[in-house]
């Protein structure tokens, strides 16, 4: 450590502590306050819980709600794919580096970008369709983003084409760090491929599977937005409506900024509730990369 | 001193700029534009007014879209600044006006219309002169179109407002008055009404009849109009500025234009709708007079006839002399939708919510097969009463604005 | 999710064992290859429609989506480089990227400094408080940050937006940045302390020279962040002019979505210096966003 007089490390700390205060500290006390008035442009009337009864009454809150639950589903899919591909990736078969480049390729492009080329591949007339009717698969050619039962699913088959890569390369990256001596001696005692995975590779990714899953839950609840708004921007009917996407038509479109306000405080507050549970697992992942 | 606005019609911005480049030399005083992005059009000036940022001059849409401004005390009204007979004869229509108060100078003319290819109605054996003016001859007419292998109608429903257009053109039909419409939007007439509920069950019809382009709700509002130029469809909803370029993919004779085909039994039904984009100045400018000024001189002969000239957009301003239009749909369009027995533009009433939640939305789950009319009214109903709890501070306003246009 | 040396770097070595042991299952290797096969299509299939889309005919289009291009076109990049204003976008993503990148290394990197090497009160609840603010969505601050922008006349410029995107990364770059300094060796600072250096000059001249690997991931996971960032950008930015190629290609897309081939072209035009970036420094975003892995 270095010594220094009392004031120095202060100094040092100050302007990353005001620049975290302006786009942080600020707006998050900001929304408490906002979140109890009425605000017509810059403040307005305070009108108490008002704002969070209208929300928790709103159909529409709950259909967001309800949306992004059913994004969860990905994440037991995003983690299994992720897996597979990452133990598949780690013995070393032909050509693995270059699989690795290719998988992991869609989560280094934009989300606007992979949402404008998907919803011209799924649109009714498009090129999936017309792969299945080619094949012989007619009767599953449907309006993948214009109908309002599947809306929601395309979206959720995007989410994952994406973002199954990353998983796949964070436990690429931790089971190299293994020492292979387990898994070997667990071959040389005759366990077949499947009992390898599970019994021996599986628990020892243990600490960076719980964080993968933390860290995936909170994408499918808070970093979901670009994905619907490019895709489908929540419809067709609110088929495909997320929190972020009713926070933002609240703030930027329907002027109550005190509304949007009060989805904040709720979405801050669950973050912050899953933010507990991830700080326990990364210092665990920590401790297991240091033993 | 600063001027606001998008110029979504092509050309606009040249036009703009040769105005302010003449006022400039003429009075010296300089005028700085900004190009505003259309969907921020309405809450960036809000949200500058707010923060005491507001431009001088601002590009305002009709109806609600700035009259929300007017009440939140943003716009400032033009009666004590522009002379009477320009406010009138600028063609802001009956919807900037609260109070007594006129607080836009209509701009460019809107209107509002459907468009039909001449040639395909010929193949069908339909009178290309004489399109459909009731719904039983709209439906036959369909029936034909189809059957000689065309899309009746086309559209793109994916983004929204085309459920907003076709609302437009439909719920005025059972109205008498532009008042009546905002009763709906405030509770005091019942979405829940059959008869108000009757545009979307009539869409409804349509889809099922196999009438509209299977995919109108995976392609958006303006690709599914260039379905229309693309000669794949007979007929599309559509504005004024869009139906030159219609002509000149098509053909200048092959486009036709008429009024939604009427089933209702409102005063309204069956007439044409107009509306302008129109300028306003901010209450909180410290140029007013130059402002307005410009504003006036925007209005000179010579300007407005420019803005034909150079532009092709038809002016609102109703001094304009329209036997300059040579091509006989655009003259039509002048004549009957600009200066006819027209109506305004409904649309431009209702709150942004009910905009995107109700409008949007039920056309849309209409087409996914997720609503009936019915349902559809239901909705609606459900999405005013949501929008009265949020804003009850503007409701008393809308109230107030209804009788007025009732007058 | 510490980010110096990642195992990846130490891949290549130890690769021999495993392959030895496929050959002794040569059905387990078929499998194998069929997944990874499989799953590499499916990751290319949009890149192929996206190529030959661009290159065909609206005509050869809607007769197939599917088939290669014939006949050839590049008309269609000819339309999307007029319906688009790509060189722009590309322009103001830049600029605010390399602007939210420095702007946030340079406040960060002293305070990780002090977080690192110095004793003092609060450092530890400060380093906490940072790790915490990292998984926070931004749309949670997005209506008091647009609110306040509009009051300071911020809204629609340049260092609004960057000083937003700084803020916003800042929490990676000092918790990343911590982590690193702490793992350089005391003895390099004890040497230059000996020899009367003070804090600043052993902040920027031994710390920040021996950090580059640290500095290259964040510029890379920061730098890509801000890039592919779109809510941000839709709501501080509303102006034509400043659009990023985000948003651009958002309304692009959007207006093309039913002429598909300039649609595709514009899309390739977007990516194409992002894929050649990532073929080339392909090895530092997959250590980088590894080692960003909280940021979801």
């Amino acid at each position: 450590m270095l010594r220094t007089s009392r004031f120095v490390p202060y100094l040092y700390l100050t302007p990353a502590a005001l620049l975290l205060a302006f786009t942080f500290g600020y707006p998050l006390i900001a929304i408490f306050d906002f979140s109890v008035r009425r605000i017509r442009g810059a403040s307005g009337p305070f009108v108490g819980l008002e704002n969070y009864r209208q929300v928790l009454n709103d159909s529409v809150f709950h259909l967001s709600v309800a949306h992004n639950a059913q994004l969860l589903l990905a994440v037991p899919i995003l983690l299994g794919i992720g897996l597979l591909l990452a133990i598949l990736l780690y013995e070393r078969p032909r050509f693995w580096p270059l699989y690795r480049t290719l998988l992991f390729l869609p989560y280094i492009l934009a989300v606007p970008l992979i949402g404008v080329v998907f919803s011209n591949m799924l649109q009714l007339n498009g090129v999936i369709n017309e792969i299945l009717r080619a094949i012989g698969l007619r009767a599953l050619a449907l309006d993948w983003l214009g109908s309002a039962g599947l809306a929601l699913w395309s979206v959720m088959g995007v989410i994952i084409w994406r973002e199954v890569g990353f998983g796949m390369t964070l436990f690429l990256a931790r089971l190299q760090s293994l020492n292979e001596e387990v898994t070997e001696a667990a071959r040389i005692d005759g366990a077949n491929w499947w009992q390898r995975a599970i019994y021996v590779t599986i628990p020892q990714l243990r600490g960076v599977i719980e964080f993968y899953i933390v860290v995936s839950i909170i994408t499918m609840l808070a970093w979901v937005f670009s994905y619907v708004y490019v895709m489908t921007r929540g419809g067709p009917g609110n088929a495909t409506i997320v929190i972020e996407m009713y926070l933002y038509n609240f703030a930027f479109r329907n002027a109550l900024p005190g509304v949007a306000s009060a989805v904040a405080v709720i979405l801050f507050l669950f973050t912050l509730a899953l933010t507990i549970p991830l700080f326990r697992l990364r210092a665990q992942a920590l401790e297991e990369d240091r033993t | 001193m600063s001027w606001w606005g998008e110029q979504e019609a092509p050309g606009l911005e040249n036009w703009l700029k040769g105005s302010i480049a003449l006022f400039e030399k003429e009075t010296g005083h300089k005028v700085i534009p900004t190009l505003q992005d259309t969907t921020v059009v309405v809450s960036e000036f809000q949200t500058a007014s707010a923060a005491n940022n507001a431009p001088d001059i601002q590009y305002l849409w009709n109806g609600i879209y700035h009259m929300e401004s007017v009440w939140l005390g943003y716009v400032e009204p033009l009666n004590d600044w522009i002379p009477e007979e320009l406010l009138k004869a600028s063609n802001a229509t009956s919807l900037s006006i609260f109070g007594g108060k006129q607080y836009r100078l209509g701009w460019y003319a809107v209107p509002y219309m459907w468009a039909y290819n001449k040639e395909m109605f010929d193949r069908a054996g339909l009178n290309a002169d004489q399109p459909p003016k009731t719904w039983d001859e709209f439906l036959n007419a369909c029936d034909r179109l189809k059957a000689s292998g065309v899309i009746p109608v086309v559209g793109g429903l994916k983004d929204g407002p085309w459920g907003e257009w076709f609302l437009g053109h439909s719920l005025t039909q059972n109205l008498d008055s532009a008042g009546e419409a905002i009763d709906l939007f405030i509770g005091a007439r019942d979405w829940r009404d059959p008869l108000h509920w009757e545009p979307w069950a009539r869409l409804e019809a349509l889809w099922k009849a196999g009438y509209l382009n299977d995919d109108l709700n995976s392609i958006d509002l303006y690709p599914g109009i260039d379905l229309f130029g693309a000669g794949k469809g007979a007929i599309t909803i559509i504005v004024g500025p869009l139906v030159p370029k219609m002509q000149s993919l098509l053909g200048a004779d092959k486009v036709g234009v008429m009024v939604m085909p009427v089933f209702g039994k409102g005063k309204m039904a069956g007439k044409p709708l107009a509306d302008t984009q129109g300028l306003g100045i901010s209450s909180q400018s410290k140029h007013k007079r130059i402002a307005a000024d410009f504003l006036i001189f925007l209005n000179r002969p010579e300007r407005v006839s420019a803005l034909w000239e150079q532009v092709k957009q038809l002016p609102a301003n109703a001094n304009w002399d329209g036997s300059v239009i040579t091509d006989p749909v655009i003259k039509q369009i002048w004549q009957e939708w600009m200066h006819g027995d027209n109506v305004p533009y409904v649309s431009n009433l209702m709150p942004t919510l009910f905009w995107t939640d109700a409008m949007f939305v039920n056309s849309q789950k209409i087409i996914a097969g997720e609503y009936n009319g019915e349902q559809a009214g239901q909705n609606a109903y459900e999405v005013t009463q949501k929008w009265i709890a949020q804003n009850p501070d503007m409701v008393e306003k809308y109230r107030q604005w209804a009788t007025e246009l009732k007058l | 999710m510490n980010a110096a040396p990642t195992p990846l770097d130490s891949a290549q070595p130890i690769a021999t064992s495993a392959q030895k042991h496929s050959r002794s299952f040569p059905w387990e290797r078929i499998a194998r290859q069929a997944i990874l096969i499989a799953a590499s299509l499916l990751v290319l299939l949009p890149a192929y429609f996206m190529m030959v889309t661009a290159l065909k005919t609206p005509e050869a289009y809607s007769l197939s989506k599917f088939s290669l291009p014939n006949p050839l076109t590049l008309e269609n990049f000819d339309v999307a480089m007029r319906g688009g204003r790509f060189l722009l976008w590309f322009l103001n993503s830049s600029i605010l990227a390399i602007g939210a990148v420095a702007l946030s290394l340079t406040v960060s990197a002293p305070a990780a400094f002090a977080i690192a090497r110095m004793q003092f009160r609060g450092g530890h609840s400060f380093l906490a408080l940072n790790t915490a603010l990292m998984v926070l969505p931004p749309v949670v601050m997005l209506v008091p940050l647009f609110l306040f922008l509009a009051n300071v006349r911020l809204i629609s410029t340049y260092p609004g937006a960057a000083l937003v995107y700084a803020g916003l990364v800042t929490p990676f770059s000092i918790y990343l940045l911590t982590n690193f300094f702490r793992s350089i060796p005391h003895e390099l600072v004890e040497s230059a302390l000996i020899d009367g250096a003070s804090s600043l000059t052993i902040l920027l001249q031994i710390m920040t020279p021996l950090s580059a690997p640290a500095l290259v991931t964040l510029v890379i996971v920061n730098g890509l962040w801000v890039w592919n960032d779109l809510l941000i950008a839709l709501v501080l930015l509303p102006r034509d002019e400043l659009r990023t190629l985000m948003v651009g290609i958002t309304v692009f897309g959007s207006r093309y979505n039913n002429d598909v081939p300039v649609a595709m072209a514009g899309m390739l035009l977007a990516s194409v210096p992002m894929l050649i970036a990532y073929l080339l420094g392909q090895r530092y975003f997959i250590r980088g966003l590894v080692a960003g892995a909280v940021k979801g």
